[in-house]
Parts: C-alpha cells; structure tokens; sequence
C-alpha cells in the first residue's frame, strides 16, 4: 500500500535526513517506527502524506508517486496527528476544530454530519462540542486532535508520539482505539519512544538511525535483538529483561495473563 | 528572502576580524558609513570600497558581502536610473549609486563578524539597561525556535487539508487564521515558561550582575583602531 | 554525610485566584537529602502548582489564597526573597528550549552566576567544574541550535546546577527525550544525589525509567497526597493504586501474582527485583 524506493532526502541546507529507504507497509497493518532521536522518524513519514517530497527515489501510494499530488489531495486518504496538540488546535470551538478538515476537503453536508456526529461520539466529545479547545486538559485536547483528523475517515493514520503527556487510563484507550482502527481495516502507523505501550501494541516495527532503516520485523523479534536496541537508541521492554534474566529466551510470553501463568509454573 | 538575509546572518570563523573586539568592529563600520556618507567624489568611493574588499577578505566573507553588493546593487541601478532621467549627470548618479552600495555594505560588514552574543556585550558596555539587552537577546535568541514552530504548524494545518495556495487573495489571507492563532498561544505559552525560568534562576535579583566576560581591548585592537582612524582622518581631511 | 530535612509542607493549601477551588489542599511532606523522589499523578493533580511552591513562584509570581507553610533548607518560603529561594532550589522545567536564554552554552550556564552578581573568576571556576561534570565541556561554545535534544536537556541542567542548590527540582525531564539517552540521564541525576547530598525531587509519568532510582515516590491526586512511601511500600500488593498511574511491568506483574498467593520477601518495582524473587 505504501511503498518507498529507494529514497534519499536532502533538507535544503544540504544536509542528508533520508539514505537509501525501502520500505513496503502493506494494507490493513500496524506498523511502529522507533529510534532515537534525530534519526529520521517523522522526515520518513512526512513523505506519506506528501509534505515532503523525496529528493531522490520515489514514495508511492497505492502505486500512485506522490510526486503527481498535492499535500491536499494525499492528505484525504493519509491522517497525521502531530505530536503537539498546541501546534493544531486553533478554532473557536471544538466543533469548529472538528469541522475544520471535513470542510477543506469539500465533502458533501450530508456525509459531514453523519462523520461529525461519528467521531463526537467516540471520543466522548459531546460536553465540549461549543467550548474552546484551548481551554481543555492535555489529554482532551489530543482526543480533539485525533477526532479532527479521523473525520473525514482516512484510511492510513499516522501518529507521532501519541503517548506523550498521557496517563496510564488515557493509554488504554488509546491502545483500545488503535485497534479497533485495525479490526476497521486502516492502516496505522504509530511513532513512538514508548516501548512498554509498543509492547501491549505488537505491531510489525521499523527501527531507524540516521536516516536509515536498520531492520524490520515483529515487536517480539526486535526488542529480543540487544545489539539493535543498543544501536537505535532504545531500551528492551521489562518483559523481554524479565525473562531474558530467567533464561526464557525462546518462548517469552506476549502478554501480561500468560507472563503470570509462566511465572507461577517457574515458581512451582 | 533567505538570499537578502544570508548577506547580514553572522557565522562563526576564526579569521582575524571576527576576533577583534566587537566594539573595534562597530567603530570600523561607523567610520566606513560616515566616509560614504560624506565623500561624493568617485576617486574616494574606491578607497571605501577597497577598504571594505580588504575587511571582507580578511574575514572571509566575501561570498556573503558579495550578495549583499549584488541585492544593494539592484537597488542602485534603480536609483541610478531615476536620478539620471531626473536631470542629474551619469557620473553623478553613478556616484549616488556607489555611495548607496557602500552604506549597505558597511552596515552587512559589521552584522557578518559579530556574533549576538558579542552584541550584547556591545549594547551593555553602552550602559543601556538590562531589560531592553536581554529583550534583545531572547528575541534573536527564540527566532529560529519560532520559525520552526511556524513549520510544524504550517505542516500540521496542511495534513488537514488547507491549501494555502488557492483562492482570490481575501480568502488567502483568512487562510492564515489556522496559522497564526496556533503561533500566538504557543508564543504566549513559550513567554510564560521562559519567565518562569528566568525567574527561578534569579534574574534581576542583583542590582549590579556581572559578566562571564568583559570586554578588552587587547594590542592587536590598540593597531587596527590607530590605522582605521589614521585612515579615516586623512581621508576626511585631505580625500575632499 | 548527614541526612537532613531540606523541605517540609505544614498544612499548605493553595488556591489560585483564577480558579473557585483549591488546587493543593492539607499538604503535609517532609522530603530530605541525599534523596531522590519521585511525585507522580495524574495530569491536573496539582504537580506544578506543588512544585512553583518549593521554588516561591508561589507566591511571587502568581497570586492566590495561600495557608500553611512551605520552609525549605530552614527559610518559609513566603517571606522569603527570591534570592534566598534561587540559591538554595534549582529547577529544570520539562522543555529545556525554554530555559536556554543565551548564544552559547557557557554563556548560558553563567546567566544565574550573573544574576547572582558573582565574580569573573569564580563564576569561570564553577562553569567549568559543571561542564566536567555533566560531560559537556566540549560544548562551551555551542549555540543553542546546534545541540541535540539529550545535549539541551544537559545544558539546562547545567545552568541550575552552576548556582549549586541543594534542592533540585527536574519536571519530566526524560519526556522528550529517546529511552537510552533518558537512561543516561538518569544515571547521571543519581550519581549527583549520591555524591553531592542533593535533594532530588522528579515528575515523571515514565515510572518504568525512574522507579529504580527513587528513594521516595509521592502520589498526588485530586490535590491531596494520597501516598508518601518507599516505591516498595507504595505498590505493596495489599494497597490499591490509582488507575491512572503507570506501574511497571514488572510491578503490575508482582502485584497480580502476590494477590494470587504467590510468596514474595518484598514487593517488586523493578526488572532485577522480579527475578531475584523469581530464582529463589
């Protein structure tokens, strides 16, 4: 669905952000980009929705270059929600915020309505709808972000950081909502430091450094490779530690219920 | 824009310019300007032009004054054509043409080898007060902060469909709203955060702060402003 | 060295004048050196406003309806003067762009020496035994956008610590920066409450990253501090905990399996814990 061949990209300054990137995410997954600051996560996926264009090599969506559409046009099927809320939020009111991209892409007032009312609901909006996003707590206005943008119902969603700032309550949902995006058949694509959620989330993972991808594979694969954790930057989640330092190498339980079951037959 | 501004944005070197001290520096460009803006006469524009190529050399920034010159010089070719189909003579509009370049480049001379942070000890040394300095520093310090907040909203509004590009101009520049509004409550939120800072490290708890450094003019100093003012004392005495 | 009470909370309740409610009500903390603490809580639970009341920027710098009494290394804090407060609390607030004022690095580690109306030589001294410190003496002359996130977050840190507090307050310092390098700085905040006998007080939501370093962990909630205990004592399994808290893995591990009559010598907060109780 999304391909990348073979990109390099230059910042203006001349200097290298993107070297030599291949990459195929396929329809209908989950897929986390993880590496250590600086190391070209959110240039690479910047390039999916076209605000940035490769310098060399091509990006192609559903085997359409990118270079052949505008930001715009890429954007109706490609979501982003940044990092900082404050960087977006800026209507009057929440319904304002929400309406904002539905209204850009010109749809038609019946499917407006029928989206807005959508997304109002599942994020637990309604009590907000007529106050000013502004005035809402940092969880809230990420909800408002991520509501503005699921609206117009795109079918690859890209989030970068989404856990920052977030409390545990908070990162449930979130983690409940990325996956009913999938059960939906989207694709997302997730950014993050946040190893612990990563873990709960098992998507396919692209670790990264300098502008470079260093190896792809499933979230158990990745985090169990020491010496490509150490290289991108990253710390192995504590269920990979746990086990490691129990000499379970080969059958390290995915979730928290069997790690308990796992534990106990040790014990025993 | 970048092209204009790269004429006047300091870079680090190690030439002997740049170590001067920076009030030596000012004085250098003080003196050029004021030369420009008394001398008329073509023979003394080219001593101020020399002066300013060897400056320039010397500090290694030829590439940069060059566009300057280049930006200035399309400035002077206008005022070069308006003065002459005003009536004044070729040679004399040339010369208000020149005297306009090396003003320019007088003033890029002195922004190109000195660094804020020497700026700021100029505006101090002058006894200006500490507040209007440090406004001065936090606001040259926050704009490349600022500009890349400007970016990354611009990015963020543009995955949500707004096309700054199209439209009559009215509706353009109400497609800045979602720009700007975002830029100001992050500005305001910055300003905050920083005087909180500002605060929690003690500023303007002492009456009289001191500096990690003073300024001193060092031997080298001592030279060049006695060859500079010798020059430019002859140059007003005798040039004209 | 000895162990003394750095801060201590009698009673303070705080309300801003913006709002109707109190924002900290009936606060009683003792906190003391050579201590990290960790004070967690969900977002909205009165973190900050605790955090500006050690630093006096309440009330100097936001006005409300202050009772109780905050004292810190022996001064009350609302009557205090600020230069008092700075040079005995420094604080590192979450965003260090925000907290680098000037063009280079050394200049900027210098800014509160300046304020402070030290000398040329000893202001250079300090500078230069902070930058050693913290490994970034090779930075002394960087600006500010040539330094990466892990090397700002440094510099901030530098600049407080140049004016030597004994009290050093880091506001989630590790949130924008990548798991290894938030590792290395949390290695480095331990070593510095060990050697020098700093109070260290961090707001973290990562506990996962932090809990191993914590003397102490304080949970705020809804204005009140709801625990104030060892992290060992906190998360015992026999304590409820807030839903909101981020408890690590293998602590949340621990707990269910504590519940279900497993036999632990003591509750588990971090990775090395959990199999030491495990191998035996």
């Amino acid at each position: 669905m999304i391909k990348f061949d073979n990109v390099r990209y230059n910042h203006p300054d001349g200097t290298n952000a993107l070297d030599n990137i291949s990459l195929d995410i396929p329809e209908e997954s989950i897929t986390a980009i993880v590496g250590n600051n600086g190391a070209g996560k959110t240039t690479l996926v910047k390039h999916i929705n076209g605000l940035l264009k490769p310098s060399t090599g091509t990006v192609s969506i559903k085997n359409e270059d990118t270079r052949n559409s505008s930001v715009a046009e890429l954007s109706r099927n490609v979501g982003m929600v940044f990092q900082n809320a404050n960087h977006q939020l800026f209507a009057d009111t929440v319904k304002n915020e929400i309406l904002f991209g539905l209204n850009n892409f010109g749809f038609n007032e019946e499917f407006i309505r029928e989206r807005y009312e959508f997304v109002i609901e599942l994020f637990k909006l309604r009590k907000y709808e007529d106050i000013s996003p502004l005035k809402l707590s940092g969880g809230e206005k990420k909800r408002v972000c991520l509501a503005s943008v699921l609206a117009w119902n795109p079918e690859i969603l890209i989030l970068d950081e989404p856990t920052v700032g977030q409390d545990e309550l908070q990162k449930t949902v979130l983690l409940k909502f990325i996956n009913q995006l999938h059960s939906n058949k989207k694709t997302v694509i997730v950014i993050s430091h946040d190893i612990e959620f990563l873990w709960r989330l098992q998507p396919n993972i692209v670790t990264m450094s300098d502008g470079k991808i260093i190896e792809i594979g499933n979230s158990e694969s990745i985090f169990k490779n020491q010496e490509l954790m150490e290289q991108v930057g990253i710390i192995p989640p504590q269920i990979i530690k746990i086990f490691e330092g129990l000499k379970i190498k080969d059958e390290i339980p995915l979730s928290f219920e069997e790690s308990c079951k796992v534990i106990k037959n040790l014990r025993n | 824009m970048q092209f204009i501004a790269n004429g006047f944005i300091y870079r680090k070197s190690n030439s002997i310019i740049h170590k001067l001290d920076p009030r030596v520096k000012l004085l250098i460009s003080i003196q050029l300007f004021t030369l420009a803006l008394l001398v008329s006469d073509l023979y003394n524009l080219l001593i101020i032009f020399t002066a300013i190529t060897i400056f320039s050399l010397l500090g290694k920034i030829t590439q940069r004054l060059l566009r300057t010159m280049i930006f200035a010089t399309g400035f002077s070719v206008l005022i070069l054509i308006i003065n002459y189909f005003a009536g004044y003579s070729l040679l004399y509009s040339l010369q208000i043409a020149l005297r306009f370049i090396s003003i320019v480049c007088s003033t890029s001379l002195f922004f190109l080898v000195t660094s804020p942070d020497e700026l700021e000890y100029v505006l101090r040394w002058f006894r200006l007060p500490r507040d209007l300095v440090f406004a001065f520093v936090t606001s040259v310090r926050f704009v490349p902060v600022i500009l890349m907040d400007t970016l990354q909203i611009m990015d963020a509004q543009k995955s949500r469909g707004l096309e700054l590009e199209k439209g009559n101009p009215i509706t353009r520049i109400k497609k800045f709203v979602p720009i700007l509004v975002p830029l100001i409550i992050n500005e305001v939120i910055r300003s905050g955060e920083l005087a909180e800072a500002m605060e929690s490290r003690g500023y303007g708890i002492s009456k009289n702060p001191t500096s990690l450094y003073s300024l001193k003019l060092v031997n080298f100093d001592m030279i060049v402003i006695s060859i500079t003012m010798v020059s430019f004392v002859s140059v007003i005495l005798f040039g004209y | 060295m000895s162990v003394k009470e750095l801060i201590r909370f009698n009673n303070f309740s705080f309300r801003y004048n913006s709002r109707d409610d109190k924002i900290l009500e009936d606060i009683n903390l003792s906190i003391k050196s050579n201590e990290i603490t960790v004070l967690a809580g969900p977002t909205g639970c009165g973190k900050s406003t605790l955090l500006r009341a050690i630093v006096g920027l309440i009330p100097n710098m936001y006005e409300g309806e202050y009772t109780g009494d905050v004292i810190v290394d022996g001064i009350k804090i609302r009557d205090a003067e600020i230069k008092e407060i700075a040079k005995r609390v420094g604080f590192v607030f979450q965003n260090p762009e925000n907290q680098i004022f000037m063009f280079s690095v050394e200049r900027d580690i210098a800014f509160g020496l300046e304020n402070l109306g030290l000398e040329q030589e000893i202001i250079k001294k300090r500078i230069s035994k902070i930058m050693k410190t913290l490994n970034i003496t090779h930075l002394a002359k960087k600006a500010p956008h040539e330094l990466s996130d892990g090397q700002k977050q440094r510099t901030a840190l530098a600049g407080v610590l140049a004016m030597e507090p004994k009290i050093l307050i880091l506001d989630e310092p590790t949130s924008l920066l990548d798991p290894k390098t938030a590792m290395e700085f949390m290695e480095l905040i331990n070593k510095l409450c060990k050697e020098e006998g700093m109070s260290i007080i961090i707001v973290e939501h990562r506990l996962d990253l932090v809990l191993k370093y914590a003397d102490k962990l304080i949970v705020l909630s809804e204005g009140k501090v709801i625990s104030d205990d060892t992290p060992e004592n906190v998360f015992d399994y026999k304590k409820d905990i807030i839903p909101e808290l981020s408890v690590p893995f293998s602590t949340k591990l621990y707990r269910e399996l504590a519940k279900n009559q497993m036999k632990f010598t003591k509750p588990v907060t971090g990775v090395e814990d959990m199999i030491r109780e495990v191998m035996k």
